[in-house]
C-alpha cells in the first residue's frame, strides 16, 4: 500500500470518528429535546432511539441501490446530514410552538437524520473496500464507529448541555459534518466530480450555521413569543415571576408566569365587577386599600369615586408597579393610576404587610392570582381573612377575586364558607369574561346592612343597575353542592378544591 | 417560558442529570461542624480544677438551662423566688431545644416541634396561653390554638417507590395485604389511646409518671418493639419501616431496641383536643422549640450564668458548694447555696456529684443516642413526582429522617431559598462506636453522605446547597430501653439528695420531649419550695 493511499485511509477513519460522534449526538438531542418538551422522558427516550436505529436500517438497505461516484455521494449526505441534524433542534424549537403536529416534524427529522446517516458506514466501507483488507477494514471502522459513540454519550451530558445548550450543539455537530464533507471535497477534488460545487455548497452551508450559533439567544427568544399567539412586546424575569405583554391589532394582553392577566379588549368588565359593587354601597369611601393589582387597573376604576382620599396598594413585585407607572403604553391603559397623588405603592408581601398594619380601611380590593399552589393558597386562609377583618371599619367592604364560579364551583363557594368563618357577611357574584369566561368575586363586610349598589358612578361600559340584578343570580351549575371546608393554613382545602376542578376542567 | 434555564441545568431528566449532579459535587460547600460545647463539657472529664477564686451565696442554684432547668426556673420565679442563679455551659440556654438563625428565617438545632398539649395538663396549657399559642381563655370549652403555630399544609410527604405520597404511613404502591396489617396496626394504636387501666388512670399518659401501673399495659416495658410488633403477627415490612421510623424519630432508637411500651407510648399518649386542632396536629416555628425556649427565657434573663461550666457540687453541714469553670475568665468560682436542682443528664450530674456509684449505676443502664443535626441552606431544588414540598420530608428506607423545611412556617410569597433541617439519628452502630466515629468525621464527609442520601429526591441539590453546618449531639437523649419506664432505675437516680438536691431531666422521665421537661422542672421546683417554706 502506498503512503499516499495510506493517509487517505486515516482521513477516512477519522471522517467514520466524527460522523459517528456526530449520529449519536443527533440522537440524544432529539430524545432531550422531546422529553423536555413532551415530558415523560422514559417514552421519549425509547421512542426516538427504537425509530432513529430503525432508519439507520433503512439507510443501510438503500445504501446498496448507490453504485457509482461513491465519494462524491458520501460527500453529499455528510453535507445534508450536517444541514438536517445541524438544525434540527433549532427547527424544533422554533416549531414546538407553531406547528400542531409537533411530534410529526419531530418523527420526521429523526427519521432523515437516520436514514442519512444509515446510509455513511457502509458507502464509506465500500469506499475503502479496494483499499484495505476486508477483515481489517470492518474491525478498523466499527472500531471507530464505536469509540465516537462511546465520546458522544460522554460529552453530550458533561460538556455540551450545560455550557452549549441544545440549539448549539446541535449546530456544533453540523459544522463538525459539513466540516468533514468540505475537507474531503478538497482532499479528494481530483477523483470527485463537482467537486467545485460541492464546496461551494459547503461553505454556504458551514457559513449559515456559524450564524446561527451566534443568534441562537435568538432563536430561544423568538420560540418563546412564539407560544403566545401574539407579538410579545414586553418581556422580563423577575425574583417573582415572568411578566410577558403581548400585542395584536386589537388588544394588548399581560401574562404572569404564562397565565393571562387580562386583555385590554375587555379588562374593563373583570376591574368594573371587581370595585364598583363594593365602593358603589359605600357612602364614603375614604381610605382603600388594593392587594395585588400592581397593574393599577383596579386603582383607575377606584379614583372614579370623589370621595376616595388615599389608595394603599400593596404589591410583592416592584417590576410590576414600576412598569405600570411608566410604560406610556401602560401608563394610557390605566389612566397613569399608580402616579396619582392618591395613590401610595408599597412593595411588599401582602401577608406581612397586613399583618403588621394598624390601619382600618373603609374599602379594601384583593386581587391575589388564583389558587393554584400552596404559597399562595395561604391568601385565601382563615388566618388571612382574620387580618383583612381586622383592617376593615366596621361598616367597610372588602372585595375578593375568587377564580370561576363556573369551572371551579367548589373552589369559589370555598373561598365564601372560609370568609363566612372568620364572621364576616358575604353577597358572591359574577359576570362574565370573555377572555377568562364567567369570573366570581365575593364582598365581605363585618356589618351588614348597607345602601347595596346606591352610588354607581356614570358611565360604565359594562356596569349598571340592571346588570348587577343578573351578576347577583348564580344558575345551579354555578353551586358547590355540597358542603365545603373552611380553607385553614393547615389543611389547604382551597388549593385542593381549585386542583382536583381546574384540572378536570383542563383535560376537556 | 421555563426553556432557557432548563437547557441550563438540563432538570428532570435523570438519564442525564445523574451524571452531572455527581461532576457538579466538586463546587465547595461551606459551612463547619459544631458540636454542643463538647470541649467545654469534656474539661469536666479531663481536667483538674484550681481552688475556687471567688465565693457568693445564693438560695438557689439550678445547673442546667435546657427546657428543664428553665422550667424550673420559671415556677420559682412564679412563687417569688429572686435569690436564684441559673448556670448553663453553652453561651446560650435552651440546652437541645437550640436554635440558630440567618437572614433567610430561624431554624432549629434539635427539637423542632411539640404535638398538640393533652388538655388535662393545665400548667402547660397555661404555659402555651401565656405565649400566645393558645388564644381562647381557660374556660373555654376547647382551647383554640393560634394558626400561626399549627404546622401548615402540607405537612409530611413520604418518598417512596419512586414518588412522593402524601403523610408518613406508607401507601403509594404497598399491596393491599400490608395496609390491611397497617391499618390494624392504627386500630390498636387508638384502641391504647382510649384505654385505661384497672386503676383509673390512662394506660399512655404524658408524662409517662401519670400512666396506669397496671401490669397488662406495663408489661409491655420487658419486650422491644419489634418483639411486640412480632407477637401481633405484623411482619409487613412497610409498617416495620414505619414504627422503626418513629422510633427513631422521637427517640434515636430503632425498633428493636426499644420498649414495647414507650414505642406505643409515641402513638397512644396524645390525645389532646382543640377547637381548631386534634392530636395529630403539631405545633411549630420556624426556629423550632426555640421558639418556646425563648418564651421561658423572657422573665428569667436576670439569673442566667451562661458558659458556667458546673464542676462540682459538694455538702457538707448542710450547706451545698457548687463550683463552675467560668469559660470566659477561664476562673473557678464557687457559689454557696440552700437549694440545687441539678437539670443535667445523668452521666454528668454522676461527674459533678463526683459519686462513683451513680456513675456507674448510669453507665449500666443508661445509653444515650448520638445524632447529627445539619442546616442546609439551599436555593429552590428540583422536584421528583407526587406531593409538594411539605413540613416534613421523608425518604423511605433511608438512614436519616429526611428534612423539616425551617421556612414552612412563613406567610410570605415566592421565598426561593430554604432552610432546610436535616435529621440523622446514629443508630448504625452501638452509640459508643457511633459517637467516635461522628466525632472524627470531617464536614466534607458529611456534606457528603447528606447529599448522596437526598441526592435521590433532588437531583440537582449538590448544585444548589449554599451552606451546610452540622451539630453532633454526642449525649442527645437517654435511650427507652425495656425496663427504664416501668423498672426502679429513674426513681433511684431521680430521688433527692437529703431534701437539698433534686433532679430534673428528661433522662428521668423515660422518654426525651418538650412536656417532659416542662413537668421535670415544675415538679423539682416544688420540692424546692417545699423544702424553703418547711424552713422558714
Ligand atoms: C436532635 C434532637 C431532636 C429533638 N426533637 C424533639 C422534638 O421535636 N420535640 C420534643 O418534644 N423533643 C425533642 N427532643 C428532645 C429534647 O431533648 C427535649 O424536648 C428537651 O429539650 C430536653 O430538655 P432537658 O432540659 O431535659 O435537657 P437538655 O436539653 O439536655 O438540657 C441540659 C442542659 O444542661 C447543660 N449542661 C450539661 N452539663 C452541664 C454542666 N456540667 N454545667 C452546666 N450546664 C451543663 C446543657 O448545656 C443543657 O443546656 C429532641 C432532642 C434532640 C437531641
Amino acid at each position: 500500500m502506498s503512503k499516499k493511499e495510506n493517509g487517505a485511509q486515516w482521513l477516512l477513519l477519522t471522517a467514520v470518528f466524527v460522523i459517528a460522534t456526530c449520529g449519536l449526538i443527533y440522537e440524544l438531542v432529539a430524545g432531550t429535546l422531546a422529553s423536555y418538551l413532551l415530558g415523560d422522558s422514559i417514552t421519549q427516550f425509547s421512542t426516538i432511539i427504537g425509530v432513529y436505529l430503525f432508519s439507520m436500517g433503512i439507510g443501510s438497505f438503500l445504501s446498496k441501490y448507490f453504485s457509482k461516484n461513491l465519494l462524491a455521494w458520501f460527500i453529499r449526505i455528510e453535507l445534508l446530514v450536517g444541514l438536517v441534524g445541524g438544525f434540527s433542534s433549532a427547527l424544533l424549537f422554533i416549531t414546538f410552538p407553531l406547528a400542531a403536529s409537533f411530534r410529526l416534524i419531530l418523527y420526521a427529522i429523526v427519521l432523515i437524520t437516520g436514514i442519512l446517516v444509515g446510509l455513511e458506514i457502509p458507502l464509506l466501507m465500500r469506499i475503502l473496500e479496494k483499499k484495505v483488507e476486508f477483515k481489517e477494514l470492518v474491525s478498523r471502522v466499527f472500531t471507530f464507529d464505536y469509540i465516537g459513540a462511546l465520546l458522544a454519550s460522554l460529552i453530550f451530558p458533561l460538556l455540551l448541555v450545560p455550557h452549549l445548550g441544545l440549539i448549539r450543539t446541535s449546530l456544533f455537530f453540523g459544522i463538525l459534518n459539513v466540516g468533514v464533507g468540505w475537507y474531503l471535497a478538497y482532499k479528494f477534488s481530483g477523483e470527485v466530480r463537482q467537486a467545485g460545487l460541492l464546496k461551494a455548497s459547503a461553505i454556504i452551508l458551514l457559513l449559515s450555521q456559524l450564524v446561527c450559533f451566534v443568534f441562537s439567544e435568538k432563536i430561544m427568544t423568538y420560540s418563546e413569543a412564539m407560544t403566545y399567539d401574539d407579538n410579545v412586546v414586553y418581556s422580563t424575569s423577575t425574583p417573582y415571576q415572568r411578566i410577558v405583554i403581548t400585542k395584536n391589532k386589537h388588544e394588548l394582553r399581560l401574562f404572569l408566569n404564562g397565565n393571562l392577566q387580562f386583555s385590554t379588549a375587555d379588562e374593563y368588565r373583570y376591574h368594573e365587577a371587581l370595585v364598583h359593587p363594593t365602593f358603589s354601597s359605600l357612602s364614603n369611601p375614604e381610605q382603600v386599600l388594593v392587594l395585588g393589582g400592581g397593574d393599577g387597573l383596579a386603582v383607575r376604576e377606584i379614583l372614579k369615586y370623589p370621595a376616595v382620599k388615599q389608595v394603599t396598594l400593596v404589591d410583592l413585585d416592584p417590576a410590576m408597579t414600576k412598569l405600570f407607572s411608566k410604560q406610556r403604553m401602560l401608563t394610557m391603559l390605566n389612566d397613569s393610576s399608580l402616579l396619582n397623588p392618591k395613590v401610595r405603592v408599597h412593595n411588599a408581601d401582602a401577608f406581612t404587610w397586613l399583618r403588621n398594619n394598624k390601619t382600618k380601611f373603609d374599602a379594601i380590593v384583593v386581587d391575589f392570582p388564583d389558587p393554584s399552589n400552596f404559597s399562595i393558597g395561604k391568601l385565601y386562609s382563615t388566618t388571612f381573612y382574620q387580618l383583612l377583618k381586622h383592617a376593615l371599619r366596621p361598616e367597610g367592604i372588602a372585595v375578593i377575586q375568587s377564580t370561576s364560579p363556573y369551572v371551579a364551583p367548589k373552589s369559589f363557594w370555598c373561598v365564601d364558607t372560609t370568609l363566612k368563618a372568620v364572621g364576616l357577611h358575604t353577597i358572591a357574584y359574577h359576570n362574565y369574561v370573555p377572555s377568562f369566561g364567567e369570573w366570581g368575586y365575593i364582598m365581605a363586610t363585618p356589618q351588614e346592612p348597607h345602601q347595596w349598589f346606591s352610588h354607581i358612578p356614570a358611565p360604565l361600559k359594562f356596569l349598571n343597575p340592571t346588570t348587577l340584578q343578573q351578576m347577583l343570580t348564580f344558575p345551579e351549575d354555578m353551586k358547590a353542592h355540597q358542603l365545603l371546608d373552611i380553607n385553614k393554613l393547615n389543611n389547604q382545602a382551597l388549593v385542593k378544591y381549585f386542583e382536583e376542578e381546574w384540572s378536570k376542567y383542563l383535560e376537556r | 417560558m421555563r426553556r432557557r434555564s432548563f437547557i441550563q441545568s438540563i432538570a428532570g431528566l435523570t438519564v442525564v442529570s445523574s451524571f452531572l449532579a455527581s461532576c457538579q459535587r466538586q463546587h465547595v460547600i461551606k459551612g463547619s461542624v459544631i458540636g454542643a460545647s463538647s470541649h467545654t463539657g469534656h474539661l469536666l472529664r479531663d481536667k483538674n480544677f484550681a481552688a475556687p477564686v471567688a465565693t457568693t451565696e445564693h438560695d438557689i442554684v439550678i445547673v442546667g438551662g435546657g427546657i428543664s432547668g428553665l422550667s424550673a426556673a420559671r415556677h420559682l420565679h412564679r412563687q417569688g423566688i429572686t435569690n436564684m442563679v441559673i448556670l448553663d455551659l453553652e453561651k446560650e440556654m435552651g440546652g437541645n431545644a437550640a436554635c440558630g438563625s440567618n437572614d433567610i428565617s430561624g431554624y432549629p438545632w434539635g427539637a423542632h416541634y411539640v404535638p398538640i398539649p393533652n388538655n388535662d395538663l393545665t400548667a402547660y396549657t397555661d404555659f402555651m396561653r401565656e405565649c400566645g399559642v393558645i388564644t381562647s381563655p381557660p374556660e373555654a370549652p376547647l382551647p383554640t390554638y393560634n394558626e400561626y403555630y399549627i404546622c401548615f399544609d402540607p405537612e409530611e410527604r413520604l418518598y417512596i417507590n419512586g414518588q412522593w405520597q402524601e403523610g408518613l404511613i406508607p401507601q403509594f404502591g404497598v399491596p393491599d395485604a400490608e395496609k390491611k396489617q397497617i391499618q390494624q396496626f392504627l386500630d390498636k394504636m387508638q384502641a391504647f389511646r382510649i384505654a385505661k387501666g384497672e386503676d383509673g388512670k390512662d394506660a399512655f399518659a404524658i408524662p409517662l409518671d401519670n400512666s396506669s401501673k397496671d401490669p397488662v399495659f406495663t408489661a409491655l416495658d420487658q419486650l422491644t418493639m419489634k418483639e411486640w410488633l412480632h407477637q401481633q403477627g405484623w411482619t409487613s415490612p412497610y409498617l416495620q419501616w414505619y414504627v422503626n421510623y418513629c422510633t427513631r424519630d422521637d427517640y434515636g432508637t430503632t425498633y428493636d431496641e426499644i420498649s414495647a411500651w414507650v414505642g406505643i407510648q409515641y402513638f397512644a399518649s396524645r390525645k389532646g383536643k382543640g377547637s381548631n386542632a386534634d392530636h395529630h396536629d403539631v405545633l411549630t416555628w420556624p426556629e423550632g422549640n426555640g421558639w418556646l425556649a425563648a418564651h421561658l427565657k423572657k422573665e428569667l434573663q436576670p439569673y442566667f450564668r451562661n458558659e458556667a461550666l458546673v464542676a462540682r457540687i459538694q455538702e457538707e453541714d448542710g450547706k451545698l458548694t457548687i463550683d463552675y469553670f467560668d469559660v470566659k475568665e477561664s476562673r473557678l468560682k464557687r457559689i454557696n447555696a440552700r437549694q440545687c436542682i441539678l437539670a443535667v443528664p445523668q452521666f454528668v450530674a454522676g461527674r459533678i456529684l463526683h459519686d462513683e456509684a451513680r456513675i456507674r449505676k448510669v453507665h449500666q443502664h443508661i445509653q444515650y443516642s448520638p445524632w447529627m443535626v445539619a442546616n442546609i441552606r439551599s436555593n429552590a431544588l428540583d422536584e421528583r413526582t407526587g406531593y409538594a414540598l411539605s413540613w416534613d420530608n421523608v425518604i423511605y428506607d433511608s438512614p436519616s429522617l429526611g428534612y423539616v423545611e425551617a421556612t414552612h412556617q412563613q406567610v410570605e410569597q415566592g421565598k426561593k431559598q430554604k432552610n432546610l433541617t436535616y435529621y440523622l439519628p446514629l443508630t448504625g452502630k452501638s452509640p459508643v462506636e457511633e459517637r467516635k466515629a461522628a466525632i472524627e468525621r470531617t464536614h466534607t464527609e458529611w456534606v457528603k453522605m447528606i447529599v448522596d442520601d437526598l441526592d435521590l429526591v433532588h437531583p440537582d441539590i449538590a448544585a444548589n446547597i449554599e451552606e451546610v453546618n452540622v451539630m453532633i449531639w454526642g449525649h442527645a437523649m437517654a435511650r427507652p430501653l425495656p425496663g427504664t419506664a416501668h423498672g426502679t432505675i429513674r426513681q433511684e437516680l431521680g430521688a433527692s439528695i437529703n431534701d437539698r438536691l433534686h433532679f430534673a431531666h428528661t433522662d428521668l422521665a423515660g422518654n426525651s420531649l418538650f412536656e417532659e421537661a416542662f413537668y421535670q422542672g415544675l415538679t423539682a421546683a416544688q420540692k424546692v419550695m417545699t423544702q424553703l417554706s418547711a424552713k422558714i
